[in-house]
């Protein structure tokens, strides 16, 4: 039988909307696009605004990772102002942070891909699951659908850290560039303490013993779904009155060779993606426009490259360019690394809860742009988020964004290659045709796809990198 | 069927001594689910051009917690977050809500539609050969539901998804639709909010709607009413700056023209909200957001002034670019 090919779509349980099209040829997957199908124009939405409106109009990009977003551009802004943080602006911010990447594993391990592997009860939403290929015994399948729903309680809790300091979530207040606007107040900081412990409790109960579970008995997905080992991290978690540490490296690994990246070596490419170059200016924000109806094109995503390579990021790739993990890059390998970042950043921020100090509000906030043009770079939960600011009188003039779903889902570039998701999905064997929506699910959602946050345009161009400082 | 009579189906199989037990009762209780669940409120929920926020809020909600809402309130048909169902499958399961629940389903709008060039900016779904834009998804599945419910900001009037430039075209579901539309705003709603609204559906009907079609009962009262801090703004005591214990409204507090319970209700388990953390309300429910709320750290008299001010500098120098 000749080539199929076949849409999968919609892609479902993550944020935002994403289908696949893959070709299926004698049983196996031959080649593979993933196309994002949601398109907002974010950039031209930040162009002409007041720049400190950045922290909160940006964490607008993503619902599940806001905090990402508004801490990324609260450094950018400290940059801009040449704000110093205080010792407990630090820690709090990281605190926060962490809350927002605890709901973030818990969500994305339990609600996003667990009816990947486990039989889910036949009510709404979880009617006509189809879910073939399910390994796991009565008694372990049942007790892993009770932990989905404790699970929710615990994303639920981690939010409440996140909102008692940072006044709601997602989309917080209070973590904004100079520091932070709450009180870190005893309160406040014991009710916090009393959430992370139970959250602990259940990552180590139930989270951390489910993904060993599930790894074990489907243990043949660390072969399957495989990338090229392309591995990239901006670094997480800032400390230093200018935020000049990261307590996790960042790094680019390539072959053996670990790195440090440098945006000069961001590139983009919209090749395969639904822009074109924009002369007449119509929008000024950019020198890009959407083209919906370009032929070659697949998806609203761009292709992001490193020195003109398609990278990977993500849990995974922090943990081996951190040197915690030395195992493959297969599926199960992101699903484990993510379960076990959960881990640490729970112990983590039991740690930083105990070094802040309560106290007045850790803010100072400078009035005065030192610069014109900033860039900061961390990592999100996905992995690299870049941001980019161009102000002139503390008025946005272009603002990029490059999110980790960019890296991740990548469409080919003009030679082609693949992206990592891509690469993942190639070459990956369908041993029955009704196990194709199973197979697929399961190594596209290990990387936490993110497609609200994926979708914007971005306009890193050659005479604006050269301009860009790190 | 009445307990008796089950009891006696029960004893009558198991005398029989075969394997038929499950296959005479399960329709049984089939039945018996299929008429308890018609008591729940059936919803259908499409994401469109949106941050996806409002499902994260959604997960949220305390007491009932989402497994509970799920097993108590709504029968979620269909929902691109929470399904367990994938590809063409949900398909089905979407076309199938469609026309068993007609003129019974709630449908829940979690997003802006894109109407510039037909909609093409947001596709829900794709086949082997058509795309499902949200714009068509909306009007067919609209006049087929029994109540709209737009959700977050972007569904109800456009919000950052159609902050200018707004370069999709993006508006809220009521400008696409010729029928009722309940507004849940907010960015993103509050979880009391739409658990709220959704329970009013099924125990009451429909809500009291304020002008903008939102729920009284959430949004009747502005923030500036009902806020901690409204005696320093009464005794004129400003905040002097961001992260200070006085009145916000110095720092751009949009609270006097916003329509949220936020001061008492909070946030997330009820702990907190905006000015309590020392920061400016945003006006997130506003019709207007966010562009009638920015610079957000500008006090309201002088936002619109500074806005128009920038107009006409944009329109002077209409080719600095």
């Amino acid at each position: 039988m000749s080539k199929q090919r076949i849409t999968f779509s919609p892609v479902t349980r993550l944020s935002g909307l994403l289908s696949v099209d893959v070709m299926v040829d004698k049983g196996k997957i031959v080649e593979a696009n993933a196309s994002g199908t949601m398109f907002r124009g974010y950039e031209w939405l930040m162009c002409g605004r007041h720049v400190t409106d950045g922290v909160y109009m940006t964490q607008r990009v993503c619902g599940i990772c806001s905090l990402a977003h508004g801490a990324i551009a609260s450094y950018l802004l400290d940059e801009l102002y040449d704000n110093e943080l205080s010792e407990n602006a630090q820690y709090l911010r990281n605190i926060m942070l962490a809350a927002d990447f605890i709901q973030n594993h818990i969500r994305h391990f339990y609600v996003f891909s667990l009816p990947d592997f486990v039989k889910m009860p036949d009510y709404p939403p979880f009617e006509g699951q189809n879910l073939k290929d399910a390994r796991l015994n009565p008694e372990d399948n049942k007790r892993l659908v009770e932990h989905y729903f404790l699970a929710i309680k615990a994303a639920q809790q981690s939010h409440q850290i996140l909102a008692l300091f940072g006044g709601k979530a997602p989309h917080q207040h209070s973590f904004i560039h100079g520091g932070v606007a709450v009180a870190p107040t005893v309160d406040k900081m014991t009710q916090a303490q009393a959430l992370i412990t139970d959250i602990g409790e259940f990552v180590k109960q139930c989270m951390i013993p489910d993904t060993e579970l599930i790894a074990r008995v489907y243990n043949d997905y660390f072969k399957i779904g495989v990338t090229p080992r392309n591995l990239l991290s901006f670094g997480l978690f800032k400390f230093g009155v200018k935020n000049e540490k990261t307590l996790w490296r960042s790094g680019v690994l390539a072959g053996n060779q670990i790195t440090q990246p440098e945006a000069r070596l961001i590139h983009e490419n919209i090749s395969r993606a639904w822009y074109q170059e924009d002369d007449d200016l119509e929008f000024r924000c950019s020198k890009l426009k959407p083209d919906p109806y370009k032929p070659e094109a697949y998806s609203w995503i761009k292709s992001a490259l490193y020195g003109g390579g398609h990278f990977e990021g993500g849990p995974l790739a922090r943990m081996i360019i951190n040197g915690w993990v030395n195992g493959g890059t297969g599926t199960m390998d992101r699903i484990y690394a993510r379960s076990l970042e959960t881990l640490m950043i729970t112990k983590l921020m039991e740690k930083w809860l105990g070094k802040l100090k309560p106290g007045p509000a850790p803010l100072n906030q400078k009035k005065i742009p030192v610069k014109s043009k900033v860039t900061a770079m961390t990592d999100a939960m996905r992995g690299p988020l870049f941001h980019y600011a161009h102000v002139e009188k503390e008025e946005v003039v272009q603002y990029d964004i490059i999110t980790p779903t960019v890296w991740n889902f990548s469409p080919k570039d003009q030679h082609d290659n693949r992206g990592p998701v891509e690469n993942a999905l190639v070459g990956t064997e369908i041993p029955k045709p009704d196990m194709l929506y199973t197979i697929l699910g399961r190594i596209i959602r290990s990387f936490d796809p993110c497609i609200a946050c994926a979708t914007h345009v971005l306009d890193v161009k050659e005479n604006i990198k050269a301009e860009v400082l790190i | 069927m009445k307990r008796e009579a089950f009891t006696k189906l029960c004893h009558h199989v198991s005398l029989q001594g075969d394997t038929g037990l499950s296959k005479k009762i399960l329709p049984v209780v089939q039945a018996y689910r299929t008429k308890q669940q018609c008591k729940k409120l059936p919803v259908i929920w499409i994401e469109t051009n949106c941050s996806g926020d409002n499902n994260i809020a959604f997960m949220n909600t305390a007491d009932p917690y989402v497994g509970e809402v799920f097993k108590a309130i709504i029968d979620l048909l269909y929902s691109n977050t929470f399904m367990a169902a994938q590809g063409k499958d949900a398909l089905k399961l979407l076309n199938e809500a469609a026309k068993r629940y007609k003129h019974q389903f709630t449908l829940v709008v979690e997003g802006a539609i894109p109407i510039k060039d037909n909609g093409i900016y947001n596709v829900i779904a794709r086949t082997e050969n058509y795309r499902l834009t949200a714009l068509e998804a909306v009007k067919w599945l609209g006049p087929l539901a029994k109540y709209v419910v737009a959700l977050g900001t972007c569904g109800s009037f456009g919000g950052a998804t159609a902050g200018r430039p707004n370069i999709t075209g993006s508006v809220g579901v009521r400008d696409v639709l010729e029928r009722e539309v309940i507004n849940v705003s907010g960015c993103p709603v509050n979880p009391d909010w739409f658990v709220g609204t959704l329970s009013h559906l099924l125990m009451y009907g429909k809500p009291e709607l304020d002008d903008l079609g939102r729920p009284v009962l959430f949004y009747g009262y502005t923030v500036h009413k009902h806020c901690q801090r409204r005696s320093y703004f009464d005794n004129g005591d400003f905040a002097k700056k961001l992260g200070d214990s006085e009145c916000m409204f110095s720092q751009g507090c949009m609270g006097p023209r916003t329509g949220a319970d936020c001061p008492y209700r909070q946030w997330i388990n009820h702990v907190s909200w905006p000015v309590k953390v020392n920061t400016p309300c945003i006006g997130c429910t506003n019709e207007d957001f966010p562009d009638g709320s920015s610079p957000f750290f500008v006090p309201l008299p002088e936002k619109a002034k500074k806005r128009e001010t920038k107009k006409r500098m944009n329109n002077g120098e209409g080719d600095e670019a």
